[in-house]
């Protein structure tokens, strides 16, 4: 036990440099990511035929392919293209690309779930398609929409590990390192896991508290 | 002068036919009240004549702007009808992000183009008018149902209507709840505003409407006089609604 301790103490440093990667990253993708999703989800809803098509097949090609191939599409397959990607760069792509596909369904239920009276009323005020969106229909959708978007990024931030299969110095990857290295693979590896769940379990709490705080303001 | 004329209006959904061949006019300034047994077609031609629904076929005309409802409707034609007649619904659809004020200030910003402070000047007026100046910075939900209801009027009147569309505005709320928003809508009748009230009031009906029109199944089967219809029934089938209305 008090092997253990000095040892996780040892090493907290470097892991906590691989926690910092994992955050940046996070942070980096998942505002792209979201921005995607709300794209995606227009384009889905859209009046243009060919415009839903293409959308419905970049999300079902985004949900459908693993976050590990898309990383690793996005570090080698992408400077075979002419487009050298540092870890850091290629994961942010590949978990925005990720997050966009998934979210996109996320943000469509949200804008579904606003009752049609919404649109109706919109309508019969004289408010043109676009202002139906951005006044009524997106701000109650995407309020509807919070509470599971903050859900899915916390998966996305704990997606971050897979870009240890990309070199990315993220959390995983350094724990790995000292796993190799000192041959302890086991209490680097709770001790990393113990730093993922610091923060995603008070994220997964405030999440929890947000949504029934937020509830309070939609349509009934 | 703002006269609507419904004229050969019909629409399906699919096969059920819900409005069959409706014809009636509506002088400016006149009320008229709509009743009918539920599921008779009231709403849907209240949502007809704004387009929320487009009818099948027939003719839709308030003031000058004719709708023929077998071609495809201009947006042009859309914005200027909605803009004639405002709407209020059963279930106010007050927005519930925004405050009151917001409510009602939206549409002139973003369909007359008003600067937001004439915008707010407008809609305190107006939430003056339904007695309800003091919750303009509040948001819908902490307001009554009768306070709602009478917010979704002061909307509606944003932008300078020519007419106004009720669809049973009070059934949702208890009756002193109702008894407000029907004072709102008789001083609004006393202003000369052209009114269409889908209503199950018998004294709504009978006492401030000017004349009735009874639906069911898709038809109008009597249209008069208010005071004609209420006391003297031609049809059974009428006779039977306003039996079974009365006895509630
Ligand atoms: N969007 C719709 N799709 C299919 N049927 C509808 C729709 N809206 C109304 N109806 C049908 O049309 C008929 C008339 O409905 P409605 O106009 O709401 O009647 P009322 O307001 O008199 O109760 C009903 O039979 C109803 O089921
Ligand atoms: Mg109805």
């Amino acid at each position: 036990m008090i092997d253990t301790l000095s040892f996780w103490r040892e090493w907290l440093p470097l892991l906590l440099e691989g926690l910092k990667v994992s955050v940046e990253v996070a942070f980096a993708s998942i505002p792209i990511g979201i921005f995607l999703g709300l794209v995606f989800a227009l384009g889905i809803q859209s009046k243009s035929k060919p415009l839903q098509a293409l959308t419905v097949f970049v999300v079902e090609l985004g949900r459908g392919t693993p976050v590990l191939i898309l990383l690793q599409f996005a570090y080698f397959g992408l400077p075979s293209a002419g487009l050298a990607l540092s870890s850091y760069a290629a994961a942010v792509a590949a978990l925005a690309a990720s997050t966009g596909a998934y979210t996109s369904e996320i943000i469509r239920a949200g804008l579904e779930a606003v009752p049609y009276g919404q649109k109706e009323a919109a309508i019969a005020i004289g408010l043109s398609r676009r202002d139906q969106l951005r006044d009524i229909i997106l701000p109650q959708g995407l309020r509807i929409a919070v509470p599971p978007l903050l859900g899915f990024s916390i998966l996305v931030f704990q997606g971050t590990s897979l870009g240890f299969a990309i070199a990315l110095p993220e959390l995983i990857s350094r724990a790995y390192f000292v796993g190799s290295n000192t041959f302890h693979y086991m209490p680097i590896f709770v001790l990393a896991g113990l730093l993922f769940a610091a923060i995603c379990v008070p994220a997964t709490l405030l999440v929890s508290r947000l949504e029934k705080r937020l509830s309070r303001y939609t349509a009934s | 002068m703002t006269d609507i004329r419904v004229d050969s209006v019909s629409k399906r959904y699919g096969k059920h036919v819900v409005l069959d061949d409706i014809n009636f006019r509506i002088k400016s300034g006149e009320v008229v009240a709509i009743i009918g047994p539920s599921g008779s077609g009231k709403s849907t031609l209240l949502r007809c004549i704004n387009y929320l629904e487009p009818p099948n076929s027939g003719i839709i005309a308030v003031g000058d702007l004719q709708m023929d409802c077998e071609a495809r409707p201009a947006n042009t034609d859309l914005d200027r009808l909605r803009r004639t007649v405002g709407m209020v619904f059963q279930s106010f659809n007050l927005f519930p992000h925004l405050t009151v004020l917001r409510n009602v200030s939206l549409a002139q910003e973003r369909v007359l183009k008003r600067p937001r402070k004439e915008a707010d000047e407008r809609s305190m007026e107006l939430l003056r008018r339904v007695g309800l100046a003091d919750k303009s910075e509040q948001y819908p939900s902490r307001c009554s149902g009768g306070q709602q209801q009478r917010i979704a009027i002061a909307r509606a009147l944003a932008l300078d209507p020519k007419a106004m569309l009720f669809d049973e505005p009070t059934s949702a709320l208890d009756p002193e709840l109702g008894l407000e928003v029907l004072t709102v809508m008789r001083e609004l009748a006393e202003t000369g505003m052209t009114m269409i009230v889908v209503t199950h009031e018998m004294r709504f009906a009978e006492n401030v409407s000017d004349r009735v029109i009874v639906m069911a199944d898709g038809r109008i089967i009597e249209h008069g006089e208010s005071a004609a219809i209420m006391r003297s029934p031609q049809t059974a089938r009428t006779q039977q609604f306003l039996h079974a209305v009365r006895d509630r």
